[in-house]
């Protein structure tokens, strides 16, 4: 630490001795300046008012991110006002779950990790009021639209680079975009991978990591994160990156919930049909054995027109389009094969494989500091170190227990069904195709308090979910994927919550749903179905169950059930149609869909709750 | 990537905390103090869009990819396009030095392309694209946005304190349809400039614009400089290091660049004796893409220039004690093209490409004279009593390490 405050002392006093002869030329500017004021064209004002209101309203939410003790490692920004600010995980990787962060007020405030995305080198953290009975809202910025961004535009880069600012004020630098949707290649074990990120000349340098770059409203568009750097050592060569927000916005729901996410592959490698050609053409090169992408239908030397809603034409535009999602995310894809196009939704599949799991050894991060510092604040007993707990697959699984109490607190709003622990009867319609008759389920106990599923679609169907581990039972109505299995979940999951899920009950961040059009009729693109949900993850038996719950009002708009995760496609449950059932609300129309077919609609007329 | 093999010298290297940051600071505030006259002076548009600017400059431009790819030499470069026929100026680089010249355009073509003319005095290179199938001497049908060159040149230079544009593929971040890299600046100054390249001369004497940007990054040689009109100010050039201070220049060659240059010739006086006499040869940028695009263009040849080191072979010889030293091979550094070609310890170097070797001197100037790096040497020893012919690949020579820079004296 003393060799630390000598350095930076030293430097002050050079900075002084610059700035003496610097001040001299000002004054000597400003008296001739007085004699005849200079005219300023307006559009110089203009921008220079534009600028100093863009710095002055984001100022107070920039963040310096220190060890505990307060050295400084990197940058980073307040997005809310209970304290969640963005950093690079590169940034936190020295400092461990609890740091520090220094706000430009001068105050250091505890800080603790919250999730990470280690792929795409951002941290999300939460900073800890200071007077935790009556907390004051931090300062925060806004997120902007980084699709919107264009090569040209002015930016606004701060943070505090070279840990400058020992009282936590931020360096604000200013320049232009120098390109969008740039990729650059992960660094060690496929970690640090910027995928349809933003380069900017506005200069960043060592420390400026995990710090925001703002447009000229003031907006968040990206974090600041890395650049190209060869001959003439580490600091600004002209050539920075940020992370683009759109993309830290997929992530965030998940980095919210304290997961460790990850990013996806398509399940198939995509390349160009021939490199040499004059015009690129994007092929499937190979698709891997059991990946949904298979089990969509996608082929070898199918052509890959559009993924996500973009055009794909060169291999690093594929890369920066799948960059961007989270895993298990299911995304549009449209091919064309024999120049039929065909669009799907595929389920993205992981991209860390269990070995790179350990920590990343990446080329350079930020070494923790040589020197003495003192002993840390706050040992395991403190107030933030009880906001830290470990979990394998989680950064930070205080968060996750949070978030899903919070989403199942909205939830039970609509219907607090753990009375109704009887048998459930739903009765109703069914159509099927060209078949329709009438439908009854019911749920009851069998003689050793076993549950057991009947369910009568014309044919009677009898599940005892519990015996009947054998998969394919499981899988029955031939199909379905495994409806009975899945109203089976159903009613655990309303009934019993957490109780009910004894392999996993856990907040799964967010992820689209696409709840197909009531009419049956095919869709004219399947991005318009996207509703955003936030996800609960249960396990139950070898069971797994997915639910989505809609973020515009915390209603459960579907589910899927899965009998066999690798190698199965899911029974999908959608639910809607939503009305009052003794004090509750339940769906009245239920779309069972399985392998992107309609197996059958359920209008149910009446429900029969029963309590024990 | 291209560029795999120079991932450690090129990769992308994560911001941390630094060793030392006085030299740079101290940089930085020098020239928030120079750059703080213009300013006042000149009022600017600040907020001037640059977005479409970028876009119409990109589609003048070209990404460009040629020979290298090893030792610290770039396989990618720059280009601006010249005419709608597909002319495109460049650098002179090593790029160059390749029948698999090929471009991408901003719309994502792929296309190759074929040196018309080099001029080392001025760095410059035109090349064309040439469409499959058709004679470089034929119309491309491409009709390509471009710069008109000969009106470029007409212009004033740009002067000190102008806002000024680069736009290349520094890094070779762009490939196919991607945009160039845009960066603003200053011209910091108009002047001649004493460089190096790594470790050799550099070719070029003339004026050039130096500016306040990073622009003069791997890839990013060939780039366009405009103005904020978005006509064409210059070339963006070679890396190279200022021999005085040991940094790193961020210039761009004119397109008005000029240079004199002054040999001695052997001429007959009026009694028929040889005698010396001094001429002076103008070179300009102008003349150059005028002829040069027609295929007109002679480079211009200077029989003094000084030698070259050549390729780097990696042979290591028997002490040269004599005139004529028989070439015998000492050693060959370990993982040198010699090494990885297969050249022994006894081997008696005899010829090289055909040519009779009966020294290490003739040897090292045959080398010197002849090669440079990327080229392919067929080198005949005789080993025990055979001749074994062997080929290899030159390369180039590591630069020797530069001091590390002196810190700043603290100004009084």
């Amino acid at each position: 630490m003393t060799r630390f405050v000598f350095r930076a002392f030293a430097r002050v006093r050079l900075l002084l001795a610059i700035a003496v002869p610097a001040s001299l030329v000002a004054a000597v500017a400003f008296s001739s300046a007085t004699a005849a004021p200079i005219d300023v064209d307006k559009s110089v004002i203009e921008a220079q008012d534009q600028r100093i209101t863009a710095i002055k309203k984001v100022f107070p939410a920039v963040v310096a991110v220190c060890m505990q003790g307060g050295q400084g490692v990197g940058s980073g920004v307040l997005i809310s006002p209970d304290g969640y600010a963005l950093t690079n995980f590169h940034v936190v990787q020295p400092t461990g779950p609890l740091m520090q962060a220094g706000l430009a007020d001068g105050v250091l405030y505890d800080a603790v990790l919250v999730g990470t995305d280690k792929v795409g080198d951002v941290s999300l953290i939460k900073l800890l009021p200071k007077d935790k009975a009556n907390p004051k809202p931090f300062p925060f910025v806004a997120l902007g639209d980084s699709d919107k961004v264009r090569t040209g535009d002015w930016s606004l880069a701060m943070g505090n680079p070279f840990s400058l600012a020992m009282d936590f004020t931020p360096t604000v630098t200013y320049g232009i975009i120098s390109g969008t949707n740039r990729y650059q290649p992960p660094e060690g074990k496929g970690l640090l991978e910027y995928t349809d990120c933003i380069q900017i000349e506005t200069s960043i340098n060592p420390g400026n990591s995990g710090g925001p770059l703002f447009n000229m409203q003031g907006e968040l568009i990206g974090i600041n994160g890395r650049g190209s750097f060869e001959k003439r050592g580490r600091v600004n060569s002209g050539v920075g990156y940020a992370i683009s927000i759109n993309q830290i916005k997929n992530f965030l729901g998940h980095m919210r919930a304290g997961i460790d996410t990850d990013h996806a592959t398509l399940g198939a490698s995509i390349g160009t049909a021939n490199e040499d050609a004059p015009l690129t053409q994007m092929v499937v090169k190979q698709v891997l054995d059991g990946s949904d992408a298979e089990r969509r239908g996608i082929q070898e030397g199918d052509q890959l027109l559009n993924f996500a809603g973009r055009v794909v034409t060169s291999t690093n535009q594929y890369k920066n389009i799948l960059g961007i999602f989270p895993k298990e995310w299911r995304i549009p894809v449209t091919t064309r094969r024999n120049n039929e196009r065909h669009e799907t939704l595929v389920r993205l599949m992981g991209n860390i494989a269990t070995e790179k799991e350990t920590q990343p050894k990446v080329d350079a991060p930020p070494p923790p500091p040589k020197a003495k510092l003192p002993a840390p604040k706050g040992g395991g007993d403190s107030e933030v170190a009880k906001l830290y707990v470990p979990k394998k697959g989680y950064a930070n699984w205080y968060f996750n227990e949070l978030e899903r109490d919070k989403l199942l607190g909205e939830v039970k709003k609509q219907g607090d069904f753990t009375s109704f622990t009887g048998a459930w009867v739903a009765e109703g319609k069914y159509e099927m195709g060209e078949r329709k008759g009438d439908f009854r389920f019911e749920l009851t106990e069998g003689k050793d308090a076993d549950p057991i599923v009947n369910l009568k679609l014309n044919i009677e169907h009898k599940l005892a979910p519990l015996k009947d581990t054998d998969r394919r039972l499981q899988a029955e109505p031939i199909g379905s994927g495994g409806l009975m299995l899945a109203l089976y979940q159903w009613h655990r999951f309303l009934t019993k919550g957490a109780k009910g899920f004894e392999g996993l009950f856990a907040h799964g961040g967010t992820e689209p749903f696409y709840p197909y059009p009531v009419d049956g009729k095919n869709p004219k693109s399947l991005a318009d179905l996207r509703t955003d949900c936030a996800v609960l993850k249960t396990k139950h038996g070898s069971t797994e169950s997915k639910w989505f719950f809609s973020e515009k009002d915390h209603s459960l708009v579907g589910f899927e059930t899965f009998t066999d995760k690798e190698r199965e496609d899911p029974c999908e449950v959608f639910l809607s149609d939503y009305k009052a059932v003794d004090g509750t609300k339940l769906p009245h129309r239920i779309e069972v869909r399985f392998k992107d077919k309609r197996y059958a609609v359920l209008s149910v007329s009446k429900y029969t709750l029963g309590k024990k | 990537m291209l560029v795999g093999t120079l991932e450690s010298e090129t990769g992308n290297v994560k911001l941390e905390p630094p060793e030392t940051t006085m030299n740079m600071r101290y940089g930085t505030w020098i020239l928030a103090v120079i750059l703080a006259v213009p300013f006042n002076a000149a009022p600017a548009q600040a907020a001037d869009p640059f977005n479409e600017l970028a876009k119409k400059t990109n589609q003048k431009m070209v990404k460009v990819f040629g020979a290298g790819g090893f030792s610290r030499l770039n396989n990618f470069g720059t280009g601006i396009i010249i005419s709608p026929d597909g002319h495109i100026l460049t650098v002179a680089s090593q790029l160059l030095d390749t029948s698999e010249l090929v471009v991408h355009l901003y719309d994502g073509q792929r296309l190759k392309a074929q040196v018309l003319a080099v001029e080392p005095e001025l760095d410059a290179a035109i090349i064309k694209i040439r469409i499959e199938g058709k004679k470089i001497e034929e119309p491309t049908g491409l009709n390509l946005d471009y710069f008109d060159f000969a009106e470029a040149a007409k212009r004033p230079h740009a002067e000190t304190g102008d806002w000024v544009l680069a736009l290349s593929n520094t890094f070779e971040i762009a490939l196919r349809d991607e945009s160039l890299s845009l960066q603003r600046g200053v011209v910091m100054a108009y002047a001649k400039l004493a460089g190096r390249r790594g470790v050799f001369e550099f070719p070029y004497t003339g004026e050039v614009y130096i500016v306040d940007a990073i622009t003069n990054n791997p890839g990013a040689a060939g780039g366009a400089l405009i103005n904020r009109k978005g006509e064409l100010l210059g070339v963006i050039g070679r890396e190279i290091k200022n021999s005085l201070s040991d940094t790193w220049m961020n210039y761009a060659i004119p397109v008005s660049a000029k240079v004199d240059i002054k040999e001695t010739v052997k001429v007959k006086d009026k009694d028929g004796k040889e005698v010396d006499e001094e001429k002076t040869i103008t070179v300009t940028m102008p003349d150059f893409v005028a002829k040069g695009m027609k295929g007109e263009y002679r480079t211009v040849t200077r029989p003094k220039t000084a030698l070259g080191e050549g390729g780097y072979h990696g042979i290591i010889f028997v002490p040269n004690i004599l005139e004529r030293t028989p070439a015998y091979i000492e050693d060959v550094v370990p993982g040198s093209p010699a090494a990885k070609a297969g050249l022994r310890p006894d081997d008696l170097v005899s010829f090289v490409d055909g040519e009779p070797i009966g020294s290490i001197n003739l040897f090292n100037t045959w080398i010197k004279k002849n090669t440079r790096t990327g080229q392919m040497l067929r080198v005949e020893v005789r080993r025990g009593e055979a001749l074994q012919t062997i080929e290899l690949t030159l390369g180039a020579h590591t630069a020797k390490p530069t001091p590390p820079p002196q810190p700043t004296p603290q100004p009084k």
